[in-house]
């Protein structure tokens, strides 16, 4: 499920729809905020056709002898304007996944390593429409992996307020997801068999479901988002965004693959059918003229109705060093509570389920994490001519972050003879994660 | 709870209504691209992919865009 992923697209898509800077102005459609244009009075309405790559890379450590997961994640977009009112935004995102194995959850780890690899392509569209203070925007996605398809469309309104120092959006998104299952018939959710990675999940014409009746059969989930997003200028160095996001999942959300013990069974984890989402956030840029830098805040709570609560913090700088270097130097902290239903794995085992539900999703667990990284930026604009071939502009990006993450306790600690240090099996290391990104823009 | 974000939410809208209004000529740091919100899709996305598999609120950061209003 990467609605995010699509959010940021639309959402960059829209603001390129709001775009009508000449050429050389900065990256991105979001940026050509004509403040600069009309300091420089060009009155220039230029085509801003733009294209971009980039490759992360993401390694996670896992304890226990268990090696690591690897992700390699190529993203490209490429943007044109159909004359002055019409944007069109074509994008395409991968992952290649690969391990020693696909399990985090210690009940359901394998006991020796077994490789394993996926991989997951996803294809989006944007259709902008931009008026003087408005934009309108329409988007599809369609995502593809072994075991899970992805279909949505969705819609983003945006309008500046007069004055020109209020935006405010809306936006709405459905998705039509579905979950290669095991079938397991008419089995009591305890009796309920994991999905294996042998197991065929049929497709037709690549992007349909098809059951293979007595081994495989696809499920459905429904996920219906929204969104309301006001952006201020505070003052001529300060901006600030507030947002309300909402989300309700309906259908099947399990990990097909994880398994639970649950006293002498070990049955494919068991959660309810129906989320509700939803969260605010807070974000405020201040630009430091005398520095030619800028500090960055962000603050956001979130809760939903499966009990869990969290909530998140970060804190940024960015600094110019001469005309093409910009860095950026991040922290983050979070912090979440466990989903009702969440038990450590010693109690589901000595005392059985939650209710009818039983997971093993660390995502669901109390857990907090902090994050720092670097980005650094190099920016290539030409004055006269293309700095390159048809580009006006080109600027590489690299990033570093690294993550480490830290289990804490659903229940109590005293009774539990297991503990939970391996329950999954992560989160003893000194760095957990590591996040590596390399990406060029290029305007033309 | 509801309490407290609808106080965030009448805030924030009453806030954004009283304030003086910035001139377009004094929009200059505005537009740099540093003051833009979610200035690098690529990174977004990537970030929203990692942390929807570590973390159970992922999702809903906010759009992108600032709020220079100055097309």
């Amino acid at each position: 499920m990467q609605l995010s992923g699509n959010d940021r697209f639309v959402a960059r898509s829209e603001a390129r729809a709001a775009n009508s800077l000449p050429r050389r102005n900065p990256r991105r459609g979001q940026l050509r905020h004509t403040a600069l244009a009309l300091v420089l009075a060009t009155g220039v309405a230029a085509a801003e056709d733009r294209a971009e790559v980039s490759t992360a890379l993401f390694a996670e450590k896992r304890d226990g002898g268990k090696g690591g997961l690897v992700v390699v994640h190529p993203q490209a977009t490429f943007g044109v304007d159909l004359g002055r009112f019409v944007t069109l935004d074509f994008a395409y995102a991968a992952d290649a996944v690969s391990g020693a194995t696909a399990s985090i959850y210690q009940v359901d780890a394998v006991s020796a390593a077994t490789k394993f690899s996926d991989l997951r392509n996803e294809g989006s569209f944007a259709l902008g429409f931009k008026g003087k203070r408005s934009r309108l925007t329409f988007s599809g996605t369609l995502g593809t992996e072994r075991d899970y398809l992805s279909r949505q469309v969705g819609g983003t309104a945006s309008i500046d307020l007069p004055g020109r120092n209020t935006t405010v959006a809306l936006a709405y998104r459905h998705s039509w997801d579905a979950v290669c299952n095991k079938d397991n018939g008419n089995a009591m959710p305890i009796e309920a068999k994991a999905l294996l990675g042998t197991d065929s999940c049929a497709k037709k014409a690549a992007i349909l479901s098809e059951d293979t009746p007595g081994m495989t059969r696809w499920e459905g989930l429904s996920i219906d988002t929204a969104q309301f997003t006001l952006t201020q200028n505070l003052s001529p160095t300060m901006n600030g965004q507030f947002a309300v996001y909402g989300q309700v999942l309906d259908g099947f959300q399990s990990n097909p693959y994880r398994r639970v013990r649950v006293g002498d069974n070990a049955p494919q984890e068991h959660i309810p059918s129906v989320r509700a989402r939803w969260s605010v956030s807070a974000r405020i840029n201040r630009y430091l003229p005398k520095l030619k830098g800028a500090v960055h805040f962000d603050a956001r709570f979130y809760d939903d109705t499966w009990g869990v609560l969290g909530g998140n913090v970060e804190l940024a700088y960015s600094q110019y060093i001469g005309r093409p270097l910009l860095v950026r130097f991040y922290a983050r902290a979070y912090q979440q509570t466990a989903a009702t239903f969440f038990k450590d794995a010693f109690y589901y085992e000595t005392e059985s389920t939650a209710g009818e539900y039983f997971t093993g999703d660390r995502e669901l667990s109390p857990v907090r994490n902090v994050l720092a990284g670097a980005k650094l930026n190099l920016i290539n604009v030409g004055e006269e001519r293309p700095v390159w071939g048809i580009f006006d502009k080109l600027q590489l990006t690299l990033r570093g972050e690294v993550m480490l993450i830290d289990l804490l306790a659903a229940d109590s600690l005293e009774t539990n003879s297991g503990g939970i240090d391996t329950q999954f099996i992560y989160g003893n290391s000194l760095v957990d994660a590591v996040t590596l990104q390399l990406g060029l823009l290029g305007n033309y | 709870m509801k309490r407290f974000v609808l106080l965030l939410v009448v805030l924030a809208t009453t806030g954004a209504c009283g304030r003086n209004a910035v001139r377009a000529s004094e929009k200059e740091f505005l537009a740099d691209q540093i003051m833009v919100f979610d200035d690098d899709p690529h990174q977004a996305s990537t970030d929203d992919h990692v942390r929807s598999n570590r973390e159970g609120a992922a999702g809903g950061q906010g759009a992108g865009g600032g709020g220079c209003g100055c097309n």
